[in-house]
């Protein structure tokens, strides 16, 4: 009996009866506060990678030429809607959600740098990395196998039989060195910092 | 030595009463319950060994997917363990709204564990009730963070966005919101007649069982024990938490537990958005080398993570524990042996609020 008043008193309620006899569920609308997947914003694109540098998902984020223009592309999928390519784009590429818009306003900032690790107990100085790397190539187009190059402006060559970094701070941080690498001995380390208030590079 | 049992009998691994997969079983007399076990791995995901070697904006990402529904405290702890490891501090704006999003998330934690008791024993209106009000929570962690589920909100040296005037408002009306309808359920709750009947005098954990068994979160706190890691968090401090506890040790003590953590939650934030400092967000600071124990109170109880680092912040070693273990241990060891009634065996589980993913990672 005591049960039976109970879900009386619990139904008979004005905003239970309203609900019961109007509720409409609300469409299903993404909110625009939504970090959903990044969209591409009219801002030209400089391809300097660091979208994809600063992506935590493996194949999400490439950026492609097509046409001329560069862009990046998202696979979805593979993304995770983390949002931190849209922070790390120092154009505003990328937009998703308000991040773009809070991230001006805040003038909050990625500040990336990467560093290069060589292993010479197990580095064979086969030059492998050295040859692959993307900006040793625009920096020395003719170095060839072996990884020898007369040019000071490479990141790194093979000089003396010894591997050798010269200059670490033009490192993009794309890794393709890493995966050429035949004995795992050169890693590149993304560091990143989370900034505000600081001019982006 | 030979036990006399009438029958063992398997409930899981998949059981409709349960979110994730686990298997129990209880040697029984009749219907009463004379000892259990718990078997566990059917999930396991191997996080923590892909964890390794990778940079801590790969690894918030994955520490966030151990765990789908405490996701924000498993951020939080590593990247405090991260701070730790690397001397970096954060601006009191950012601790005081990492506080903001940490509550948010254990309200819509406990809601749901009370929602899950609520459903496993057949009052569905109400659990119902509670997974609507939940709605409001997430909402809430939306138009803060952008997310509803995986956040990936703080990072070393503070977080990654700030709140609007606008967010804020509807926080408070969400706060306010979520204030009444709790409030009503928990009395609902309280007095329920047939809900007593399978809450109070259930399941039963006494204060010296949990401290052998080593219970940790609400379900220590219903059986007396005062502990709560948020008493050691600095921020914490400042706002003056002093955890709940409740002596019952029952089905029902635990679930008042969460009822009552849900009112303190929602008054730590009200009293975090009073206190409120201006100021920036992100303090900066890159990650270094070291190695660290970085504890926290998840909405199941302490949760640590083990990290070790190297010289460019690269994870090279890392263990997590998360509380449900001890409290399945707990619930299989000292609460389901003595239950009277089979029946009884999953509301009882369930208001352990047991999280296998967690678990096996």
């Amino acid at each position: 009996m005591r049960s039976v008043i109970w879900y009386l008193r619990e139904f008979l309620r004005a905003p239970w009866v309203h609900a019961f006899l109007f509720a409409r569920t609300a469409p299903l609308v993404t909110p625009s506060h939504f970090r959903d997947y990044p969209t591409l914003t009219d801002v030209e694109c400089t391809h300097c990678f660091s979208c994809r540098m600063i992506c935590p998902a493996p194949g999400a984020i490439e950026v492609l030429q097509e046409g001329g223009a560069w862009h990046p592309v998202i696979h979805r999928g593979h993304c995770l809607r983390c949002g931190l390519c849209v922070e790390a784009c120092p154009e505003g590429v990328l937009a998703s959600g308000r991040i773009l818009r809070w991230q001006e306003e805040d003038r909050t900032s990625f500040r990336a740098t990467f560093r290069i690790q060589v292993d010479h107990a197990k580095c064979m100085r086969c030059g492998n990395c050295c040859v692959s790397c993307p900006v040793n190539k625009e920096q020395d187009p003719q170095m060839a196998g072996g990884g020898h190059s007369s040019n000071d402006e490479v990141i790194m060559r093979i000089a003396g039989g010894n591997h050798t970094v010269i200059h670490e701070e033009r490192c993009v941080g794309c890794r393709t060195c890493e995966e050429g690498c035949p004995n795992s001995a050169i890693r590149v380390a993304r560091i990143l910092e989370g900034v505000q208030g600081v001019a982006e590079r | 030595m030979k036990k006399v049992v009438d029958v063992s009998i398997p409930l899981g691994p998949v059981h409709p009463c349960w979110k994730e997969p686990a298997r129990i079983k209880c040697e029984t007399r009749g219907e009463k319950v004379l000892s259990a076990e718990v078997e566990l791995g059917y999930m396991k995901k191997g996080i923590e060994r892909i964890m390794k070697g990778r940079p801590w904006q790969e690894v918030l990402f994955l520490a966030e997917r151990v765990c789908g529904i405490c996701s924000v405290i498993h951020n939080m702890v590593f990247i405090e363990g991260m701070e730790a490891i690397s001397g970096i501090t954060v601006p009191d704006r950012a601790a005081y709204l990492r506080v903001v999003v940490n509550e948010l998330d254990r309200i819509q934690s406990h809601l749901l564990a009370n929602f899950s008791f609520c459903y496993t024993i057949e009052h569905e209106t109400l659990a119902m009730y509670l997974l609507n009000t939940r709605e409001r929570a997430m909402d809430s962690l939306e138009r803060i963070t952008g997310a509803r589920v995986n956040k990936a909100y703080m990072i070393p040296g503070g977080v990654r966005f700030d709140l609007r005037d606008a967010d804020r408002a509807a926080l408070c009306a969400d706060l306010d919101h979520m204030e009444e309808a709790v409030n009503r359920y928990a009395r609902m709750f309280e007095g329920g007649p047939l809900i007593a009947t399978r809450a109070k005098g259930v399941g039963i954990l006494t204060r010296e069982q949990a401290r052998i068994a080593r219970a940790v979160g609400p379900t220590a706190r219903a059986s007396g024990i005062a502990e709560d890691l948020r008493l050691a968090h600095p921020t914490y401090r400042r706002l003056q938490f002093a955890p709940i506890v409740r002596t019952e040790g029952d089905n029902f003590a635990r679930i008042m537990v969460r009822f009552q953590e849900i009112f303190q939650s929602i008054m730590l934030v009200r009293q975090c958005l009073h206190d409120l400092p201006a100021g920036p967000i992100r303090g900066g600071g890159t990650c270094g080398a070291g190695e660290t124990v970085s504890r926290g109170e998840a909405p199941r109880g302490e949760l640590s993570y083990f990290i070790r680092s190297d010289e460019y912040g690269r994870i090279t070693d890392i263990a997590i524990r998360t509380p449900s273990i001890m409290n399945i241990d707990a619930c299989t060891h000292y609460m389901l042996p003595g239950v009277t009634s089979l029946a009884d065996v999953t509301s009882v589980f369930v208001s352990a609020d047991p999280c296998i993913a967690c678990n096996e990672r």
